[in-house]
């Protein structure tokens, strides 16, 4: 496969507010964040001209975020999907460059995922017609995300003996990064045992090992490595992509199994290929945390530790800050609040930069005390190399290696 | 309750309604596939006929419901939701394939099932839940077979 290894930099990074309530459209939201990050690039409207956003049904378009801002187009694409888009969209910025179709790309997500289209399945998506495949699931109370994933985690629980208080050291690894987090919504540190003893969700899932929806917009600034030495950041560049891999059987995965298998095995090799790095070199890890299982099972299946044992490691301390490698900083999607994946991409950026916003005084300047107590700093030292894994379902995930 | 779009994808509803499990068999390869879809994954041959089975298979994988989504299921939490391995074409055509359905374990009257009997290995068999004239679901209760394989099930 082609390799444009270090020849693309993320340069501006954006976002809204996190709440449970913005009272405003994607649009509006959409909007602030690409300004942020545009801005945070140093850049202008006019430097602008390329767009690419995803979605499904719950938001705005580009042909109306564009104009709102002065931006003029020269290319742009509105994309249907969930978690995993983020790293497939940034390889896509990277083709519609390379192809010449654009110089700068916005890429951005815009969802009132709490007070509009709620990620779970209530609100407006529980009008959706049940049709097609859905037959094959929907009609048995299988509908949400979580009961969609829970059989493949109860598998691995299964197969490999992985128990929910391993697991459960996700959610306390990342409430402890969101507790340096000023815009995570739940900043509260919290145990192994608050995490086992919440309600039950849908079984092996508790109330605690699942993800917050969202209200909120996020974006990033895609453009060529000779570009990103104008911009007003540190370059971070992109040296490997892997968009939407797939298991076999995508949308009916049970067929193929092992079903505690997830779509790194296909992917790893790709962006792992084209970074010519293996994990043992990444530094920080954004493993998509829609749920705790799921941040296990990626960080496993992308060869972080051995297939099975991914319970062993996310109980190790590894993934926490002050650990060897500490996944999702600010928080993820389980405490800083739900976007689709676009957070973490977010927060990978910063890390790389060296200016996490925590509490530290002179964080924006890249000043840090590596202090992880609690209300303090969240910045990992001398970090080099990040990666994302980015998960839509079991059998569908994306990844991404950045260097700074 | 749903009501289901009509048309001819659905026949799988409607051969519930007669109370038969069935899948489609590739009219070229003669594998089995569920759910009914439009050509054959292994040699995407188009044609093909229906094949009702045994309706025998082992629990693969499962989960409970306590927060129920959809409103019609609240009045049953918690209800299980069992992956069941069906007995025709397990492992074929490779070792990791096999013939897999989500459903309800139901009590032979047609409740959800305590979820003390839920467990990985246990043997099940379809059974047909009418919900309307034009509406069934292939469903599941448990049999008195011997498990297959270990048994396991959430400590």
């Amino acid at each position: 496969m082609k390799n444009l290894r270090d020849k693309y930099c993320l340069v501006g990074v954006g976002e809204t507010e996190y709440s449970r309530g913005s009272n405003r459209t994607t649009r509006a939201l959409a909007v602030e964040a690409v300004r942020a990050a545009i801005l945070d690039a140093g850049l202008t409207a006019s430097d602008v001209d390329g767009m690419l956003d995803y979605q499904s049904g719950d938001s705005t378009l580009a042909n109306h975020v564009a104009p709102d801002l002065g931006i003029r187009l020269n290319f742009y694409m509105d994309v249907m999907g969930g978690g995993s888009s983020t790293e497939a969209l940034i390889g896509l910025a990277m083709g519609a460059i390379e192809a010449g179709m654009c110089n700068t790309l916005a890429i951005y997500r815009s969802m009132n995922g709490y007070s509009e289209f709620r990620i779970g399945g209530t609100g407006a998506r529980a009008a959706q017609p049940v049709r097609g495949l859905d037959l094959a699931q929907v009609p048995f109370g299988m509908r949400s995300a979580g009961q969609n994933f829970a059989p493949t985690f109860l598998r691995h629980m299964y197969e490999y003996g992985t128990t929910s208080e391993q697991v459960a050291h996700v959610k306390v690894a990342h409430s402890k990064h969101a507790s340096q987090n000023p815009k995570a919504l739940l900043k509260d540190r919290v145990t192994v045992q608050d995490v086992v003893g919440s309600r039950w969700i849908v079984k092996p899932l508790h109330l605690l090992d699942c993800c917050l929806e969202t209200d909120n917009a996020t974006c990033l600034i895609v453009t060529t490595a000779e570009r990103a030495r104008d911009c007003r950041q540190r370059p971070v560049s992109i040296m490997g992509v892997a968009g939407r891999v797939s298991k076999p059987r995508l949308d009916f995965h049970w067929a193929h199994g092992p079903i505690t298998r997830v779509a790194g095995y296909y992917a790893k090799d790709i962006v792992f290929g084209q970074a010519g790095i293996g994990p043992e070199d990444v530094d920080v890890t954004g493993s998509y945390d829609a749920f705790t299982f799921t941040t296990m099972l990626q960080l496993e299946e992308y060869g972080f530790c051995k297939k099975g044992e991914g319970g062993q490691y996310v109980s190790s301390g590894v993934i926490e800050l002050g650990g060897r490698r500490p996944n999702n900083t600010a928080g993820g999607h389980l405490c800083e609040g739900y976007t689709h994946g676009m957070s973490m991409v977010i927060e990978n950026v910063r890390q790389l930069r060296g200016t996490v916003d925590d509490y530290c005084p002179k964080a924006a300047e890249g000043v840090h005390t590596y202090d992880y107590a609690p209300g303090r700093c969240r910045q990992v030292k001398d970090a080099e190399i990040a990666m994302n894994l980015g998960w839509a379902m079991p059998p569908l995930g994306s990844a991404l290696i950045m260097r700074r | 309750m749903p009501q289901p779009v009509q048309y001819r994808g659905m026949s799988l509803i409607a051969h519930a309604r007669a109370h038969r499990l069935v899948v489609r068999k590739c009219a070229a390869c003669g594998l089995l596939r569920y759910p009914p879809t439009h050509a054959c994954p292994w040699c995407m041959e188009l044609r093909f006929t229906w094949q009702e089975l045994s309706g025998r298979g082992t629990i693969y994988s499962y989960e409970i419901v306590h927060h129920a989504i959809q409103p019609g299921f609240k009045e049953l939490t918690p209800y299980p939701v069992v992956l069941v391995e069906l007995d025709e074409q397990r492992g074929r055509p490779t070792p990791d394939e096999s013939l897999r359905i989500i459903a309800n374990l139901l009590t032979p009257d047609l409740r959800p099932e305590a979820e003390e009997k839920v467990a990985i290995g246990t043997r099940v068999r379809v059974v047909f839940q009418d919900l309307a004239d034009h509406m069934a679901l292939p469903q599941f209760t448990l049999t008195d077979e011997p498990p297959q394989g270990r048994v396991w099930r959430l400590p």
